[in-house]
């Protein structure tokens, strides 16, 4: 007994050494996300790939003089408060120069406002969609490589249209991701001649939405949007409902776009069930990548992990460029991807890594799009209208 | 709206949802009652009796109510081995240590799931059950099960609680501790008992939640407030006055609905919560303890 317990005390005597002595200049970017909570299905397919972006940076000769590139994965909870203590552990104890993250709207609203801005430092969120993301005071700070929902909300809207919805009830998720995409949703719908009937938010967690939907679907809808995460509060709202027969057709957004409806409904139920979601359009950087996440034992079509690889490989690039600094980052971010200069893609860090210590001007052509922010850190981007079929979500249509 | 509307989708709902309330509930009055604090960690042991049937579930293929048994034994166990290991020592240190310890046990049992069964959404079972009509009323199967097994559970506590010797010197522990011990009642097994009996119903409350909806590592701690507000509701300390609680809490949850916008239900429970405390802070059925 004795000896065992001395040589677990020389073990963690061991490992608290090796904690305690990193390499000697590792550059650490933080990596956070909702791996717990309501996007916990999709969020470790986004966080290998960023992990992806990384191994790539490593293999082909590091940072800068050969330094490593380390992702420190934080939970953000898909909440603000967890996002907060995420990105403030990430960079206080850990000491990032850099964030991918966090995953969701509120997560990133908050810890940009109370963390990485005060910081100074370059935040770079593969999913946060609320619009509400596009007006923080950010020094320039915060950037997307996922498109901003006021123009997810404005595509569905015009695509249910053209589909010949004209009559919908919206539930949402009462948080900035839910609040921006519905209203976004709401106000291009009835522009475009649409009728809602039946508009109202939630809060997550609860055990029974009957009567919600109850309340939604006396408005006289038979299709019901429902802006929410398909691994949480949605999937329990879309059962109940399939369930009671609320309503005949379901429309979700990208938050929907998970595996878990199909996993615990069975894609059986799910024949009226759609959902919207950002898509790369194709081009050699969305092949490069799809084939390198393939090898690397991943799935090229689960959702955001375009934009997850673009943010992880373009803050490298912008961390090169700036020589490990925080301080220039952010404008270096702006220069790796304005559209002008050497294209690179997807992987060829070697080649960025020869082109920018020449000095040349270099433009990312990401796996998700070109990236070429504007002034708000936003990127526009495609979207399509995806069903669900025998192997799993299958694109119905392009959205405009 | 029509009546049978009313009762189908707010009525039905409620009081479905107030029987996992109650059982939860009627856990946290008896350890107010008899240890004399809340206990925080309540909602996250009811995720772990969930998930145990779930391992059982998809361990030998039996239905979810046959796993009740086991989550019941399971979690009773456990939530006795948590008072020997975590609050014994703190049993006389100011009960507010031992509050927010149950805060970090809290924690503690909702990372076991989330490291065991990992923090995706799962169910018992794939797929969705449309509900039976009776006389125009529509009702699953499960509905009925949860009424039936909550009314069956409480009501086996209610005749321990006032026939057994054991039942009688629980609630002599509760009336009055010292005079309790003096009189040569063993206070040892009396928690025990507290906590076998808290657990397990801990543990149905989990399952039959996870039953009506879907499993989920956040599942009891978000019912932990509702519960709370259910135990005061009836009387803290009081059987019956909990499962009363509960059935309000559910109701009025599902009813706010018609009243306030959808995105205020989650504060229903609260308002309860904070008018009692405000009004009558002893509960509907004047509590012993508080």
């Amino acid at each position: 007994m004795k000896s065992k317990i001395l040589a677990l005390t020389a073990g963690l005597l061991a490992a608290t050494a090796l904690a305690s002595v990193p390499a000697k200049a590792d550059v650490k970017i933080g990596l956070i996300g909702g791996v717990s909570g309501p996007i916990a299905a999709m969020a470790p397919a986004m966080i290998s790939a960023a992990e992806l972006a990384i191994s790539q940076v490593n293999a082909q000769g590091g940072m800068m003089d050969g330094e490593q590139l380390v992702g420190v994965v934080g939970d953000s909870q898909c909440n603000p408060q967890g996002g907060t203590d995420a990105a403030t552990k990430a960079v206080n104890i850990e000491g990032v120069v850099g964030m991918v993250g966090p995953h969701c709207s509120g997560a990133v609203l908050a810890a940009s406002a109370s963390v990485t801005v005060p910081a100074g430092i370059v935040m770079v969120t593969p999913s946060g969609t609320s619009p509400e993301i596009t007006n923080i005071e950010d020094n320039d700070l915060v950037f997307r490589t996922v498109p901003s929902d006021d123009y997810q909300g404005r595509a569905l809207a015009r695509t249910l249209i053209e589909q010949g919805y004209g009559k919908v009830a919206v539930a949402y998720i009462n948080n900035d991701y839910g609040t921006g995409l519905a209203q976004a949703f709401r106000a291009e719908f009835e522009a475009q001649g649409g009728e809602i009937a039946g508009f109202a938010a939630h809060e997550e967690g609860k055990a029974s939405y009957r009567s919600n939907l109850a309340d939604l679907a006396s408005g006289g809808a038979n299709t019901l949007v429902l802006f929410d995460y398909g691994d949480g509060t949605g999937l329990t709202m879309l059962r109940q409902a399939l369930e009671n027969g609320f309503f005949e057709t379901f429309i979700g957004g990208d938050g929907m776009k998970s595996n878990a409806p199909i996993n615990e409904l069975g894609a059986e139920n799910l024949s009226t069930f759609f959902a919207s979601a950002p898509v790369g359009e194709a081009s050699n950087s969305l092949e490069t990548f799809n084939a390198a996440f393939t090898e690397a034992g991943g799935d090229p079509d689960a959702i955001f992990v375009t934009t997850a690889y673009d943010a992880a490989f373009m803050l490298a690039l912008a961390l090169e460029k700036a020589g490990g600094d925080k301080e220039g980052v952010s404008a270096a971010l702006r220069e790796i991807s304005n559209g002008e200069g050497e294209p690179i893609l997807p992987g060829e860090w070697a080649k960025a890594k020869e082109l920018i210590a020449a000095g040349t001007a270099i433009d990312y052509k990401g796996a998700a799009g070109d990236h070429n922010f504007d002034e708000n850190g936003d990127v526009p981007g495609t979207f399509a209208f995806f069903k669900v079929g025998n192997d799993g979500f299958e694109v119905v249509t392009q959205m405009k | 709206m029509g009546f049978l509307e009313l009762v189908n989708f707010y009525i039905i709902p409620g009081i479905v949802l107030g029987s996992i309330y109650a059982l939860g509930a009627v856990g946290i009055t008896l350890i107010f009652a008899i240890l004399r604090y809340a206990h925080l960690a309540h909602g996250d042991l009811a995720t772990l009796g969930a998930f145990v049937a779930f391992a059982v579930v998809t361990g030998i293929g039996v239905s979810p109510y046959a796993a009740l048994p086991v989550a019941i034994v399971a979690t009773a166990l456990v939530a006795v081995g948590i008072d020997k290991v975590f609050y014994e020592h703190l049993r006389e240190r100011p009960k507010i240590i031992t509050v927010i310890a149950s805060l970090g046990i809290a924690l503690m049992v909702r990372a076991v799931v989330q490291v065991i069964w990992g923090v995706d959404s799962e169910s018992y079972v794939r797929g969705i059950s449309r509900p039976d009509v009776y006389f125009g009323l529509r009702i699953r199967d499960r509905e009925i099960y949860t009424v039936l097994a909550m009314l069956a559970l409480v009501g086996a506590l209610y005749v321990f609680l006032s026939r057994s010797k054991w039942g009688k010197a629980m609630r002599a522990m509760s009336d009055n501790p010292n005079l309790a011990l003096l009189s040569g009642i063993d206070n040892k097994t009396v928690i025990v008992l507290t906590w076998v009996i808290a657990g397990g119903l801990c543990a149905a409350a989990g399952v039959f939640l996870g039953i009506n909806t879907e499993l989920k590592s956040m599942m009891g701690w978000q019912m932990l407030l509702p519960m709370f507000a259910a135990a005061i509701l009836g009387g803290v300390g009081r059987v019956e006055g909990a499962v009363l609680g509960g059935l309000i809490v559910g109701l009025a949850e599902e009813l706010s609905v018609l009243i306030l916008p959808s995105e205020y239900k989650a504060a229903t429970a609260f308002v309860i919560l904070l008018f009692m405390l405000l009004v009558r802070p002893t509960g509907i059925l004047r509590g012993k303890v508080l």
